[in-house]
């Protein structure tokens, strides 16, 4: 019973411990990132002779949102404009990227208001010369909300610009580079109007993708990269942990259907003369099976509830426990997943896997020859 | 064509292969009639035991014929036999073999709840009766290992009884017990075999009880005879 017990809680707290992280991740990275981005195919026939400075702009942006629209897996999507720059405070320099957006679109893409850490977020906007920062980045630069900030593009053109907030995502591969400013100054800056270089997708329901290949079969000149292809590590890791997970869950399930193999073929040797006094006064080898796998399912049963309880406990207990991360994800306690599907899973495992360690010594407990009786006188 | 007999043996002979071969039983017949009481005696390793299992259908590898109640048992499946003989035999052992887990009403009920599992409130009935004419009424719900050597044969000869059996098959049923209680266990099979015509066959080392019965056998080197 203690076996089950300890494999169905084991069971129980790798799998929300596990998935937990798993999750957290996940949504950590994939909500502060696009699910699928857009941008224009590059042609190497196209050649600047003089190395000037030159964003691919998006061809048939009425078609791409016409398509985009007309999708009912679509969350939001939001027109970019990106260029690289320079980012220059009174202490340092640093070469970064810009990223200029239509604050309203923007907003219901990531809900940024909400992970403001100081100053305004995208209703500072109206203010053509702001810039929002991601946490990491304003650290390396060295400022705060209220500071200036000169920007420099490749063009050669150059802005100040006022940080008005300071957000974070929770995720340094965001925070470290992730700028705010609006599209329009931006536009202005690179000296042309309308200018749209990417388009950034959300969607409702991530792991149906299938936006992505109608636009890339309607649109031939665009590229369009989904949340599996930008985050592949992420995806891989969380592959290697699942497989990790469950292959170590149902080795413990399965020493400890060795451990209730052991005592249940134990029981058989001892109730040997108990079964051919059964056996002898009429019962059958049916009956006497079935008195073998009662025994081990009310051990399951015990076991397993008894497990979940403490796989529950456990899990708890980890939840709760803090955790000091380093800046890769930006986390107070560990991540767990209490999902009802788990328990039931685990406590189901635990009852089969016992009722088939019971099965083969209950065989062999009904094939005990009721003679033994004699040739033990 | 149905036969008078209770049990009905002919020919009976057993061989052992292991680890010579041996003739264990040879040639044995055997009647016997309702209310018949039979007892078998003889050495160790004469073959007693050996042919009260095959008696019992506990075994069925042997030559020869074997009717009970006017079943030819040779040629039944195990599951068939099971049920054989817990409507038809009871046993009564040696060092009683009752279930140390369960109280005495549940031994003796044991072999009832097996046949019919729906009467539950009678068959209890029943077996508190049979106790208590075995004395026992005191003890209904009692662990057996609590009980004295006699007591716990006597709730044994119960369980043989519960389903009122043609035929009672006792291996040795004194054999762990004292003059007193011997000489009770014996009485009340001689009781059983002469009011409820039930027919009783002991295999036994014990003289006073194989030369006080009717119908006395003894075994020597597999071969019965009349004693």
């Amino acid at each position: 019973m203690l076996g089950v017990l300890f494999g169905v809680a084991t069971f129980i707290v790798m799998v929300n411990f596990m998935t937990g992280v798993n999750d957290f991740l996940d949504a950590a990275v994939f909500e502060g990132s696009p699910d699928l981005i857009i941008s224009q195919k590059q042609d190497k026939n196209q050649v600047s002779e003089d190395l000037d400075l030159k964003l691919s702009s998006l061809e048939n942006l009425d078609k791409i949102e016409t398509t985009i629209s007309a999708s009912n897996n679509l969350k939001a999507y939001s027109k970019q404009v990106i260029s690289p720059a320079i980012f220059i405070s009174k202490h340092v320099q640093l070469p970064g990227a810009l990223n200029g957006v239509y604050a309203s679109a923007e907003q219901k893409l990531y809900d940024l208001d909400k992970r403001i850490l100081s100053g305004e977020g995208f209703n500072s906007f109206i203010e053509s010369n702001s810039i929002i920062l991601g946490v990491s980045l304003a650290e390396k630069l060295m400022v705060n909300t209220g500071d200036s900030l000169k920007i420099i593009i490749p063009n050669g053109n150059e802005i100040k610009l006022k940080v008005t907030g300071v957000f974070s995502f929770g995720i340094t591969t965001i925070d470290n580079v992730r700028t705010y400013v609006p599209a329009k100054m931006l536009q202005s800056l690179l000296e042309e109007n309308e200018l749209t270089t990417n388009i950034h997708i959300k969607l409702k329901d991530r792991n149906d993708i299938s936006l992505k290949h109608s636009l890339l079969e309607k649109i031939k000149t665009i590229n369009v990269e989904d949340w599996k292809d930008s985050n592949r590590t992420i995806v891989a890791g969380n592959k290697v942990r699942d497989v990790l997970t469950w292959s170590v869950s149902f080795s413990l399930l399965l020493v400890a259907g060795f451990g209730i193999y052991n005592i249940m073929n134990g029981t058989v040797i001892q109730k040997k003369k108990d079964i051919a006094v059964l056996k002898t006064i009429g019962y059958t080898k049916k009956d006497v099976v079935y008195i073998f796998l009662i025994q081990s399912l009310f051990i399951g049963l015990i076991g397993a509830l008894l497990g979940v309880i403490t796989g529950y406990a456990i899990s708890y207990f980890i939840s709760i426990t803090p955790l000091k991360a380093n800046d890769f994800i930006i986390v107070d306690t560990y991540p767990v997943n209490f999902k009802m599907i788990y328990y039931i899973l685990g406590a189901s495992f635990g009852i089969i896997t016992t009722i088939l360690a019971g099965y083969f010594p209950a065989k062999k407990a009904s094939s005990v020859d009721p003679v033994i009786i004699i040739k033990d006188l | 064509m149905l036969s008078k007999y209770i049990l009905e043996a002919r020919n009976i002979s057993k061989e052992f292969y292991l680890p010579v071969k041996h003739n264990i039983l040879k040639n044995n017949n055997l009647v016997v009639k309702q209310g018949d009481l039979i007892t078998i005696h003889g050495e160790s390793g004469s073959g007693k035991s050996t042919l009260l299992y095959i008696l019992a259908t506990l075994d069925t590898q042997f030559e020869g014929d074997l009717i009970i109640n006017n079943t030819i048992i040779k040629t039944q499946s195990q599951s068939f036999l099971s049920d054989f003989r817990n409507k038809n035999i009871g046993f009564v052992y040696q060092s009683h073999y009752l279930l140390q887990e369960f109280n005495v009403l549940h031994n003796v009920l044991l072999p009832a709840f097996k046949s019919d599992k729906k009467n539950k409130e009678q068959l209890r009935e029943k077996a508190s009766k049979l106790l208590t004419e075995l004395g026992l009424s005191s003890y209904l719900n009692y662990p057996v290992y609590k009980l004295s050597g006699g007591q716990q044969q006597r709730v044994a000869i119960a369980r043989a009884l519960i389903n009122n059996p043609k035929l009672i098959i006792a291996d040795e049923p004194t054999g762990n017990l004292d003059q007193k209680n011997s000489q009770m266990i014996f009485e009340l099979l001689q009781k059983i075999s002469s009011e409820q015509k039930t027919a009783v066959i002991i295999a036994t080392h014990d003289p006073k009880i194989y030369n006080n019965s009717n119908i006395s056998y003894e075994m020597t080197d597999g071969v019965l005879r009349l004693s």
